[in-house]
């Protein structure tokens, strides 16, 4: 069940999707975090963020909006509180790491480099470019090249996955770009920007009025996304794909695998049952046998389309 | 990191009585083998659809050498897929074995599909979650102040009160008669004065005052209308007593504030919209006091709560 990831060796493919497992030991009284690949933290920024008002989650069908405006502790508190807790978990850390400004990525990330425990960085690109007038780093490929090429300055040691947003007309033009600029993986996909409306109000449901939707409703397009980006980009520069969007069961992780994903990260779907992080391997290891495969690394990309 | 004998966790259980208590609101008894101890205030997720283990959607439970059946995993996606939070309304323990009492209302998707559920359904339960409301040790007075839905978790703290000796009196409001989460005797009064009208309350030495938005039941007026009453008619020494209230907000404002006002101590269950239930979706926040430069910071509702001091709240 071992994957490499850019040179890391990690146990297993299963990995938290940012944001739907907190910092660190949120889980632990009901799954056991040491069987994960790796963990990936919460978005991690420079300062620290209250984040949006009520309301921030919506349930749609099959899927749910949300927007906490990285709500988060800040780099500093991270380090001092849950850095120890990390250094106890057993598995290797990704920390998930946002900004305004290419500066903040790559000052948090400096940071990053001199905690052992901390294996690697996961850019997430979702956010506005302050200076770029607020446009999201991860919608221009050119934006997408800076920031990763910055930040690839400052991670020596960690490797560099960058986060892809599937809010633009080509997923393989930004992951190109990331690739391009020295990311060591990437993660994909990040949430579809999104509206819930309250017709009795006629007003949005969520408090920031757009929200990031995920869960079940978005993994046929993230499948799509993932195998255009392998077949495009990443298959040919041998660079790994972290496969996220609606993961719940053993089968949509094959999907994802079959796709061309080297990584799964779970998400939404912890919110409901963060058991799945043990029936997920359980049903990889499964199908493996019952295929005949094994190694599951020999799965990924093996999709048949003639 | 070890994970304790019997700690929260998920549990699968099979439901022993699933049953109408008003026009709205139902009461689910849960036998939950191995479940910890829980305390009044704190709540469970439940999944509201039928458990994954008995629908064979894992890879591991597809037929040997057929494809697997897509119908099924595609399909149960457009069933709720969050968990809903509910609050205990009991606890009673043979054994192993923990019987959960959850009054509910159906009021969405999720809770309609609950209504359905029959004995010998499965259900998966996440618990249990949050704060209870503890038990003041030196205060000997406790009124219970519950509006609609946020009654039975007051129930349960009932229990708890009538055991640890405090003198409790229920304050019990609802919409109108067919809206009231609780059985009553066929002779509630229209005064607010306590009496055993709520016979779980009554058998336990509690007396209860019923009031209803329309008068159709007991007091006609809102439930705050009774505590503030009964405040002001002295009986209650401000530094003996202590407020546990859960209800609509509004409801629960007006019993803080005038605690606050009163300075008696006051524990309120919010209620917030949430994905997760175990911190980490940090959707539910509630706005709490702070001597931060902004005089507040976010607080989960999950984690932090869903129990807090109304003087610490900042109220919208």
């Amino acid at each position: 069940m071992s994957v490499d990831i850019a040179g890391l060796k990690l146990a297993n493919p299963m990995m938290t999707a940012s944001g739907t497992c907190g910092y660190s030991t949120e889980y632990a009284d009901f799954v056991d975090l040491r069987r994960l690949g790796a963990f990936v933290t919460k978005s991690i920024t420079r300062e620290p963020r209250a984040g949006n008002d009520y309301s921030r989650v919506v349930e749609t069908r099959a899927g749910m909006l949300n927007a906490i405006g990285l709500a988060n502790i800040g780099l500093d508190a991270f380090l001092a509180e849950k850095v120890p807790q990390l250094e106890k978990l057993g598995a290797p850390v990704f920390v998930n790491v946002a900004g305004t400004s290419v500066d903040d990525y790559v000052a948090v990330a400096e940071q990053l480099e001199q905690v052992p425990v901390v294996r690697g960085i996961e850019l997430n690109i979702s956010c506005p470019n302050v200076k770029a007038g607020g446009l999201q780093f991860g919608t221009d490929p050119e934006q997408v090249r800076h920031v990763t090429a910055a930040v690839r300055g400052a991670c020596r040691r960690n490797v560099l996955i960058v986060k892809l947003s599937p809010n633009v007309t080509d997923i393989a033009a930004t992951a190109a770009a990331a690739v391009e600029a020295g990311a060591d993986a990437l993660s994909l996909i990040n949430t579809f920007t999104a509206m819930a409306i309250d017709v009795e109000k006629r007003r949005p449901v969520l408090a920031n009025a757009t929200g990031g939707l995920s869960g079940p409703a978005i993994r046929p397009v993230a499948v799509y996304m993932v195998h255009r980006v392998y077949t495009q980009v990443t298959r040919d520069a041998n660079v790994p794909i972290i496969g996220i969007g609606g993961i719940q069961y053993a089968r949509d992780a094959l999907e994802f695998i079959l796709a061309g994903a080297t990584g799964l990260a779970v998400g939404t779907a912890l919110f409901a049952d963060p058991t799945c992080l043990h029936s997920i391997p359980e049903g990889l290891a499964d199908y493996c046998r019952r295929h005949g495969f094994r190694r599951l690394t020999e799965l990924v990309g093996s999709l048949q389309t003639a | 990191m070890t994970r304790q004998a019997s700690s929260r966790g998920v549990y699968l259980a099979e439901v022993a009585a699933n049953e109408r208590l008003c026009s709205d609101h139902f009461v689910l008894r849960l036998p939950v083998e191995g479940f910890p101890p829980s305390q009044p205030g704190q709540f469970v997720q439940l999944q509201c659809r039928r458990p994954v283990e008995r629908e064979g959607v894992r890879v591991a439970d597809w037929p040997e050498g057929r494809p697997p059946q897509l119908t099924q995993p595609e399909l149960t996606g457009i069933e709720p897929l969050l968990r809903r939070p509910f609050s205990l309304a009991g606890h009673s323990q043979s054994g192993q074995t923990a019987e959960l009492e959850i009054i509910y209302r159906a009021v969405g998707t999720g809770t309609r599909w609950l209504a359905t559920v029959s004995a010998g359904d499965y259900l998966s339960v996440l618990g249990p979650l949050g704060n209870g409301f503890g038990v003041s040790d030196h205060k000997p007075l406790a009124v219970l102040v519950g509006g609609g839905v946020g009654i039975p978790p007051l129930l349960y703290q009932a229990e708890r009160l009538s055991a640890a000796g405090k003198q409790t009196v229920a304050l019990l409001g609802a919409g109108r008669a067919d809206l009231l989460p609780v059985r009553t005797t066929g002779d509630v009064p229209a005064e607010p004065e306590p009496t055993g009208c709520v016979p779980r309350l009554a058998e336990i030495g509690v007396g209860s005052v019923i009031a209803t938005d329309d008068g159709s039941v007991g007091f006609a007026g809102f439930v705050g209308e009774t505590f503030e009453r009964l405040l002001d008619a002295g009986e209650w020494p401000a530094d003996q007593l202590v407020v546990y209230s859960c209800g609509p907000e509004a409801m629960m404002r007006a019993v803080g504030d005038l605690c606050v006002d009163r300075g008696v101590e006051c524990r309120l269950a919010m209620e917030r919209h949430m994905a997760c239930g175990m911190g980490t979706c940090q959707s539910c926040i509630v706005k709490i006091r702070d001597d931060n430069p902004a005089g507040w910071s976010y607080k989960l509702c999950c984690t932090d709560g869903p129990v807090f001091d109304a003087a610490d709240i900042v109220w919208k």
